[in-house]
C-alpha cells in the first residue's frame, strides 16, 4: 500500500457532501481504496446511537476484512479495500455491499431511535399506571 | 440498588427455613443489605416456635425521626403486618431500632403462611414506607401562616437522595438525577420527556402531574451545592390529596421511593436492547459480505472460457 513516502501513487481524493453533517470521502490509490463516511446525527440521541452502532461495528473490523478499527479523522467509519480484497470478493458486490451498508446504518440508527422513544413510551405508561 | 420487591430475599429464605424445619435449629444470622440496612435473626431450641428478629437501617429522613427512634405510626404500620404473630420487643435489641418476636406457631397451616413470612420479611421496606406516608397523609393541612417551606431531604438509597417539599394543596416530590454514563444521561432524558408527554394526555390526567428541568428548580435553591450537581436534571411530582386517598397512599409512596431504581432499570434494559440490535444487525451485513466471496468454481470457469 502506497504511504507518504509515494505521494504519486496516490490519486485525486473525491468528496461528496449530502449536506454539512453527511458526506463520504474517497481517497484512491494504484492499489487501494479508502472510503470513509460522515452519518447523519439530527440529535443527541442519534448521536449516541450512532457512536455506539459504529463503535461497535468497528471493533469487530476484523469480521467485515474491509472495514478499518479506527475511522478517518473527522468521519464516523472507515473502509480499506486493497487489491487483494479485490481478488478474494467480487467486485460488483462488494460496491453492493457498501452502497446497502450506507444505507443501513441510516436506516438502523433511525429505527433504533424509534425503538428507544417507544420503549420510554411504554416504561412511562407502565410507570404511571401504579397511581 | 433498591429492589422493587418489598420482601428482602434473603430474609424470607431464612425465616421460611425456620418454619419448615422439622426439627427446631438453633439460628444466629446477621444479614447486611444494601450496605446499610442490618437484620439479625436468632431462634434458639429452647423457644422452637419463637423467632427473634432485630432490624437496624436508615431512616428516610434524618432531621425529622432521629431523636425519638420509630415513630407511634410507624409502629403501627409494622404491627398491622400481622397482630398473631409479630409482637414488637421493647426496648430494641441493642444497636437495633426494632425487634420483633415471631411466634410461628400462630401461623396458620395453609398458604397463608407464606404470605405472612413474605409480609414480615418486608418488615424494612414498611418502615421506611410509614415515613414517607406520614408526609404525604397531611398534604391539605398545610397551615397558610408559614410563609416559608423548607425542603425536607429524604434518603432511601445512600447516594440517590430525593426532596419532599409542602406547599398549599400538594406536595412536590423533587428527584435530582445523576447517572455515570453520558449516554445513560440522554437514554434517561428521552425517557423523562416520554412521561412529561404521556402525563400530559386527558387519560392520565389522574395521575401526578410530572415536570423535567435541567436546571433545580426554584424551590431547592438554598440547598447545597453537592446535592443539586446533576447530569441528568430534576424531576418533580406533584402529589396532592387524591393521590394518598385509601389504598393509594401505599402505591403513590412505593412509586415514589423506587423511582430512581425504575429509572435505571430502565436505562440499564435499553442498553441491553440497543446492543442485541447492534449484534443483529453486524450479521446480517457480514452475511451480505460473505455472499461476495468469489468461489472456486467461478475461477476455473472464467479460466476456461
Amino acid at each position: 500500500m502506497p504511504f507518504m513516502t509515494s505521494p504519486e501513487l496516490l490519486l485525486n481524493p473525491v468528496l461528496i457532501c449530502r449536506n454539512e453533517a453527511e458526506k463520504c470521502l474517497i481517497e484512491t490509490s494504484i492499489n487501494s481504496l479508502r472510503i470513509s463516511l460522515k452519518v447523519k446525527q439530527a440529535d443527541e440521541l442519534e448521536n449516541i446511537l450512532a457512536k455506539k452502532f459504529l463503535r461497535f461495528l468497528s471493533m469487530r473490523a476484523e469480521a467485515f476484512q474491509v472495514l478499518r478499527r479506527k475511522p478517518v479523522q473527522g468521519y464516523d467509519i472507515s473502509f480499506l479495500i486493497t487489491n487483494y480484497h479485490c481478488e478474494e470478493l467480487q467486485k460488483q458486490k462488494l460496491i453492493d455491499f457498501i452502497v446497502q451498508f450506507m444505507e443501513d446504518i441510516d436506516k438502523e440508527i433511525s429505527e433504533l431511535k424509534m425503538s428507544v422513544s417507544t420503549r420510554g413510551r411504554l416504561v412511562a405508561t407502565e410507570f404511571l399506571k401504579q397511581f | 440498588m433498591a429492589s422493587f420487591e418489598r420482601a428482602s430475599p434473603a430474609l424470607k429464605e431464612i425465616l421460611l427455613r425456620i418454619y419448615n424445619a422439622e426439627k427446631p435449629i438453633e439460628v444466629d444470622y446477621h444479614l447486611y443489605e444494601f450496605g446499610s440496612v442490618e437484620y439479625h435473626i436468632k431462634s434458639s431450641v429452647s423457644e422452637p416456635q419463637v423467632t427473634y428478629l432485630s432490624i437496624s437501617t436508615p431512616f428516610l429522613s434524618q432531621g425529622v425521626f432521629l431523636s425519638y427512634g420509630l415513630s407511634p405510626f410507624t409502629l403501627k404500620m409494622v404491627r398491622q403486618i400481622s397482630t398473631d404473630v409479630l409482637h414488637i420487643v421493647e426496648p430494641a435489641n441493642d444497636g437495633y431500632q426494632l425487634t420483633l418476636r415471631l411466634d410461628f406457631s400462630k401461623l396458620p397451616h395453609n398458604k397463608e403462611s407464606l404470605k405472612i413470612i413474605t409480609e414480615v420479611s418486608s418488615v424494612q421496606a414498611v418502615i421506611l414506607s410509614s415515613q414517607l406516608k406520614e408526609m404525604l397523609q397531611n398534604v391539605n393541612s398545610w397551615d397558610s401562616s408559614q410563609a416559608m417551606y423548607k425542603p425536607i431531604k429524604l434518603i432511601y438509597h445512600p447516594k440517590e437522595p430525593f426532596y419532599v417539599i409542602r406547599q398549599p394543596q400538594k406536595i412536590v416530590a423533587v428527584f435530582p438525577m445523576r447517572f455515570k454514563d453520558n449516554s445513560d444521561v440522554i437514554i434517561a432524558t428521552s425517557f423523562f420527556q416520554e412521561l412529561m408527554d404521556v402525563v400530559s394526555l386527558k387519560k392520565w390526567a389522574k395521575v401526578p402531574p410530572c415536570n423535567w428541568s435541567p436546571i433545580p428548580p426554584l424551590e431547592l435553591r438554598g440547598e447545597s451545592f453537592e446535592d443539586l450537581s446533576t447530569n441528568g436534571g430534576f424531576v418533580s411530582f406533584d402529589i396532592s390529596s387524591h393521590h394518598v386517598e385509601g389504598k393509594r397512599l401505599d402505591k403513590t409512596v412505593w412509586s415514589l421511593l423506587n423511582f430512581y431504581a425504575y429509572v435505571k432499570h430502565h436505562v440499564k434494559c435499553t442498553r441491553g436492547f440497543i446492543q442485541r440490535r447492534m449484534r443483529r444487525r453486524l450479521d446480517n451485513l457480514v452475511e451480505v459480505l460473505e455472499k461476495s466471496r468469489v468461489e472456486d468454481g467461478q475461477i476455473k470457469k472464467g479460466g476456461e472460457r
